[in-house]
């Protein structure tokens, strides 16, 4: 029974610390200058 | 060809958009899906003719065909072929594209052309990057970013991506990492905007390392919420929506121009599946005028084909390209 609780005590941690990872990070920088526009095609 | 029909295999999201395209180009269409009734339906609507079983399809009358069924087509592709008819292909999974690639010795045998991967992603982008790929003198990376699903099956199929496998090509050599690494913040035209992209089971660097061998890396990423990236490996807590909303495909390609660097983006926002139809559509048509179909299997940026007069088509169908401008890249 120990040794089971221990088991599913390691993998609830587990799941915790891949979740974590998982959706940890602070994403991007976003451009600073420019903008979309159409596209500009000389040859049509 | 110019008289003859194209018959259009799968009536989804996708399917029923290409054929609607080619109907309203005067092309004569000829409609087949398994469920009878989506099937009669489409073709009262479209004035087109349905069809029960395409071993009928003769190349003298219909020599082309587009299959829009969710992703497993490459064993019709490969019965088609061996009847002598044309086809377009508009799966976006990677196992269904590579067995698509490996019927080029089969289609040239047989004197047909097999088009791979013609909608949104693969597809549009590899028209974008042959648009792009003329600024500059050597192509040496792209990166395809994709936003958004089209029908239900398309849904399921970026579910899956996001657990799977993501090819890359990376200096000259093939990687694989997992998908739902690798996260990159990339801008979508308005109103998508910035979204996380992550790695993922995308079948873009394979058909572009196909139609630009000499670039070095070329990678794909689709984006993804962090809910989506944490259930990617259970089965879709939701059924999936009968159309998803604005999607978007963005490419970046980087090079050189007379011994600078450059960075060149484009992109566009519209529903998958419109851009997947006019995609699609604009490839059927340019391949059903043309007295010289290319023979083999192709994908879309190839040099085979002629990608500025494919990619007027599908502006021309209503997409509209945007370019990333003032950046100062």
């Amino acid at each position: 029974m120990k040794m089971l609780r221990r088991a599913i005590a390691a993998l609830t941690l587990t799941g915790l610390v891949a979740g974590v990872l998982r959706i940890r990070g602070k994403g991007g920088v976003p451009p600073e200058r420019g903008g979309w526009r159409e596209l500009t095609r000389p040859r049509s | 060809m110019s008289t003859a029909s194209v018959a259009v295999v799968g009536l989804g999201v996708v399917g029923s958009r290409v054929a609607r395209q080619l109907t309203s180009s005067g092309i004569p269409v000829l409609v087949h899906d398994t469920r009878a009734d989506l099937q009669n339906v489409t073709a009262r609507a479209l004035k087109a003719t349905g069809i029960i079983d395409l071993a009928d399809l003769r190349p003298e009358t219909s020599p082309l065909v587009v299959l829009a069924t969710p992703a497993g087509q490459s064993e019709m592709a490969r019965l088609l072929v061996e009847l002598g008819l044309h086809v377009v292909c508009t799966s976006d999974d990677v196992d269904d594209i590579e067995i698509q690639l490996a019927l080029d010795e089969l289609a040239r045998s047989r004197g047909v052309g097999v088009v791979v991967g013609a909608a949104a992603s693969p597809g549009l982008s590899g028209l974008l990057v042959a648009e792009l790929a003329m600024r500059v003198d050597e192509l040496d990376e792209i990166h395809v970013g994709v936003h958004g699903t089209g029908g239900p099956a398309c849904a399921r199929q970026h579910h899956r991506a996001l657990a799977g496998v993501a090819p890359g090509w990376h200096d000259r050599e093939w990687i694989n990492r997992p998908g739902g690494s690798g996260r990159e913040l990339l801008w979508f035209p308005e109103p998508i905007g910035g979204r996380d992209c992550y790695r993922a089971e995308l079948a873009d660097p394979i058909t572009l390392h196909r139609a630009f061998p000499s670039a070095t890396r070329i990678s794909a990423r689709m984006s993804a919420t962090r809910r989506d990236r944490l259930t990617a490996r259970l089965p879709m807590m939701s059924p999936p929506h009968a159309e998803g909303g604005l999607g978007g495909v963005r490419v970046e390609i980087r090079g050189s121009k007379n011994g600078a660097r450059r960075t060149e983006v484009a992109g566009v926002a519209e529903r998958t599946g419109i851009i997947s139809g006019a995609v699609a559509a604009a490839t059927a048509a340019a391949m059903l005028a043309s007295e010289k179909t290319p023979v083999g299997v192709s994908v879309l940026g190839d040099g085979r084909l002629n990608n500025t007069a494919l990619l007027d088509d599908v502006i021309r169908r209503g997409i509209t390209v945007f370019e990333y401008a003032g950046s100062g890249a």
